[in-house]
């Protein structure tokens, strides 16, 4: 049958594979802890996860991990918090800042792409060190406006952050992710070395695995190569790369930054997912309970939704969700503030403020005395 | 469900734990049945009525032949207690039989398409309008016509234990569940290696006794074949499909680059798959059969094929080879260089219905045929270097696989066309991947010669294992299914 192949020889006893374990898992579990600390992280005061890296967790972890001053309180949302249309200085977390005063004591930890049942996986894997501190929740009713957005359809459809939404239980009809993703997507998120893994990836190699890397193109026609010849090691400059300063998508001489409409009224019929039915509604469920089990004292905030884009006839059916959102949080002893739709004018889209509807917004806030009884709780503990 | 694959290291977790519990009872062979079965139907339940079919036929007419007498035998026919002896059939009838009825589904699931399309062009050409239907049509209860995976491995297989049961060299296996396990063992059902009976089925016959090697030993061939497949072939699929996708706009460097790496990309590919077969039968204690053995490092054509698919090329060898060379014996030379053809000639078809396999199977039988001789002479064997000989024998595999990867025929000599006239210009290729390349390539060299002794060092050893698994976390992109699975 031939000569013993090279496989053959490489064949491992007991003891070298021991020596194997002895070298990979120290490596494996003392990576990421080194690199955190040889790794220039820049943050500061209106720091938000930069767009481009809004798939790199073990980042936004260690982002979380930074927040070491107990008094400062953590923002958590969807891109309603990040700050879809605006420049850092214009979202929510920046005028909370403004009105109290400080500088960085309410800290953006809102995701681009995000919605409940990602951030539920985010919290549970990635958020540990989210614990007994101050977090103000952005509830976002958008997630219940149809069955698409709830992910409860039946019709598969692709979204963002898939690896984060729950693989198995309970089922979201819309995912149709073979078994073997699921299971991927399941030992990702309990593996910090291949989050690790990831963050290199998304902040060095544009979101792509080395291979994949060294064959980028650039677009063109016909297609250039650059990192054909490009030392992969030179790439990484061990610095986490900044949100480019210069945001033509954002801010307000963007011009993405203007009213959703001319006359500030519209009609659309939102094919509204009840309470009851809805995956998003019972996934926020899930994070408060994990974040308050976790000794944190969560603030819920319900909007801002856009009420004026909605059909006189179809509103009803959104205040009863919102009122019942509100009702299950009075119920469960839960801070909460329902600030008033802000003038048509203020907003993007339909949940999306523009900078002075982020203003208005933290200062309708901070009027409200839940706010200020629960700024001035003493207790973390719920 | 993929080796690579978490859903397949869930599967073992399973499967092992409770497979070792059963190690006292009959049953242990019960559970690996189930669980091949299972693992086989996860790609289409379908497909588990060809593996089925297979074993009860092969099952049954073995046991028939059992009952006739031996060939040569008719004297003892003659004499034999009972009219009824002479009445059956004789032994070489029921291999027919098995042989037809063996090949049917691998014939109507393979190549029914090909010969329908083939023989309607040629009907076309004669002016003839006769329509042949479409074997998809011809499917029952609306079950699509799809390829069963591995169809071609496990028919084969089976095959082989016929055809050895027949020329004496195998008993006949009485228990149907081991004979079972046998063609549709999970490890190998998909991609092989082609085991025999005389290896593999004694090997059912009782509980494996399972050392702490099996477990050093299967880890280990995992994990290479793990790397091989995730981190080498995973990484030049990507430059092979970018050239091969669109061969009319790749300069020469390109297609001759491109061509080398998909030689590369399916050693590593299948040979990982292998490697992970054996790692896993390992882990349950069963021996397979070994498959590849450093090709690249192949000194001739013949060389090659006793160190790639192995146990594809003894099987050719052995029931097509053989017979067609003492066959055709008298007419010597030409007589073993017919046989060659011929023989690579069905190896070439055995991959796959398209005209691209049989040029390939076509050029390695005349390759063969034209060198055979020569690659005995001691000329040959001592006076020519071996890095010529190995670069000889890579260059023309290398070319060969142009037909084995093109799309079509039309690529194909798109391809061989551009690599002798197309500009030369920068092929566009990776510093990273010819580096990963060479290594591996030295790896290998240095195996097989008188510097090996360094490989076999602990720490060598031990640093290479930590290479691969931190590799496999960095450079892994995917892997996607493997390119054997089609055949």
């Amino acid at each position: 049958m031939g000569k013993e192949s090279p496989t053959e020889k490489t064949l491992l006893n007991a003891c070298q594979w021991l020596a194997v374990l002895a070298i990979v898992l120290p490596v494996v579990w003392l990576t990421p802890r080194l690199w955190e600390r040889i790794e220039r992280y820049d943050t500061g005061p209106d720091y938000r996860v930069p767009y481009e890296l809004s798939n790199d967790y073990w980042l936004y972890s260690r982002r979380l991990r930074q927040v070491s001053d107990p008094n400062q309180i953590v923002v958590l949302g969807d891109s309603v918090v990040w700050g879809e249309y605006v420049l850092p200085d214009g979202t929510l977390s920046h005028f909370l800042n403004q009105e109290s005063g400080a500088a960085d004591r309410y800290i953006n930890a809102g995701v681009n792409g995000f919605f409940p049942l990602a951030l539920e996986g985010l919290i549970t894997y990635y958020g540990q060190s989210l614990c007994h501190r101050k977090v103000v929740l952005q509830c976002n009713v958008l997630w219940m406006t149809s069955p698409k957005a709830d992910l409860s359809s039946e019709k598969e459809e692709p979204f963002n952050h898939s690896r984060l939404v729950p693989q198995f239980h309970p089922r979201i009809p819309c995912y149709r992710a073979d078994a073997n993703e699921r299971f991927s997507a399941i030992i990702e998120c309990r593996a910090g070395f291949l989050a690790w893994v990831n963050h290199l990836q998304n902040a060095y190699f544009g979101q792509k695995s080395l291979p994949q890397w060294t064959l980028q193109d650039d677009g063109g026609s016909p297609p250039r190569y650059p990192n054909l010849w490009r030392n992969p090691l030179r790439q990484i400059t061990l610095v986490v790369p900044s949100a480019p300063q210069d945001d033509s998508q954002r801010g307000p001489t963007s011009p993405r930054h203007k009213p959703w409409s001319e006359d500030g009224r519209g009609s659309t019929q939102f094919e509204w997912v009840g309470l009851d039915a809805s995956l998003q509604w019972q996934a926020l469920q899930r994070v408060i309970a994990t974040l308050r089990g976790r000794g944190n004292n969560v603030l819920v905030v319900l909007g801002p939704f856009n009420e004026h884009m909605m059909a006189e006839d179809n509103r009803p059916a959104y205040r009863r969700i919102r009122d019942g959102v509100a009702a299950w949080l009075a119920e469960n002893r839960i801070p909460h503030v329902v600030p008033e739709t802000l003038p048509s004018a203020l907003y993007a889209d339909a949940s999306h403020p523009l900078t002075e509807g982020y203003a208005l917004l933290a200062k309708r806030i901070v009027a409200k005395p839940t706010f200020q009884n629960w700024l001035t709780g003493t207790t973390n503990r719920p | 469900m993929l080796f690579h694959t978490w859903s397949f290291l869930l599967f073992l977790l399973i499967v092992l734990p409770i497979f070792f519990a059963l190690r006292k009872t009959r049953l242990w062979l019960v559970w690996l049945l189930t669980v091949s079965y299972f693992f086989y139907g996860r790609w289409n339940p379908y497909s588990l009525l060809v593996v089925l079919y297979i074993t009860v036929l092969d099952y049954f007419l073995v046991a028939l032949m059992e009952r006739c007498p031996e060939e040569g035998d008719e004297a003892g026919g003659l004499t034999s207690p009972t009219r009824l002896t002479r009445l059956t059939p004789n032994r070489g009838v029921w291999l027919a039989i098995a042989l037809v009825a063996n090949l049917l589904p691998l014939l109507f699931f393979k190549y029914a398409r090909f010969v329908s399309e083939n023989l309607s062009a040629v009907l076309s050409l004669l002016h003839l309008s006769v329509k042949l239907p479409d074997p998809s049509s011809l499917m029952p209860f609306g079950i699509r016509y799809v390829l069963p995976v591995g169809i071609s491995f496990f028919t084969f297989q089976s095959m082989s234990y016929v055809i050895d049961f027949y020329l004496g060299k195998v008993e006949r296996e009485r228990n149907v569940l081991r004979f079972a396990n046998f063609v549709c063992f999970f490890p190998i059902v998909m991609s092989g290696p082609i085991e025999r009976a005389g290896h593999l089925l004694p090997q059912f016959h009782q509980f494996p006794a399972i050392r702490l090697h099996n477990f050093t030993d299967g880890l280990s061939l995992f994990l290479v074949g793990l790397f091989k497949k995730l981190a080498l072939a995973g990484y030049l699929s990507l430059y092979v499909e970018r050239v091969y996708d669109n061969p009319a706009s790749c300069g020469a460097p390109a297609l001759i680059l491109g061509t080398v790496a998909f030689g590369w990309q399916l050693f590593f590919d299948f040979s990982g798959y292998t490697d992970m077969a054996r790692g896993v039968a390992k882990l349950m204690g069963f021996d397979l059969l070994q498959n590849f053995n450093s090709p690249y490092l192949a000194t001739g054509i013949g060389d090659f094929w006793r160190r790639w698919h192995i146990s594809f090329s003894r099987w050719i060898l052995d029931y097509i080879f053989m017979p067609l060379q003492m066959y055709w014996r008298d007419w010597r030379y030409a007589g073993t260089a017919a046989a060659l053809v011929i023989t690579f000639l069905v190896s070439g078809i055995w991959h796959g219905a398209a005209w691209t396999f049989i040029i390939w199977g076509a050029l390695h039988g005349l390759g063969l045929a034209a060198t055979f001789a020569l690659e005995r002479s001691a000329y040959y064997r001592k006076r020519v270097p071996t890095l010529l000989k190995q670069a000889g024998t890579f260059c023309f595999v290398s070319f060969t696989w142009i037909f084995f990867r093109a799309d079509s025929l039309g690529d194909a000599l798109v391809i061989v066309r551009r690599m002798f006239t197309a500009a030369w210009r920068d092929p566009q290729v990776p510093a990273l991947m010819l580096v990963l390349v060479a290594l591996v390539w030295l790896y290998e060299y240095v195996n097989e010669s008188k510097l090996r002794r360094v490989l076999e060092i602990s720490v060598v050893r031990v640093g290479l294992a930590v290479v691969m698994v931190i590799s496999l976390c960095l450079f892994s992109s995917g892997g996607g299914t493997f390119i054997y699975f089609q055949f």
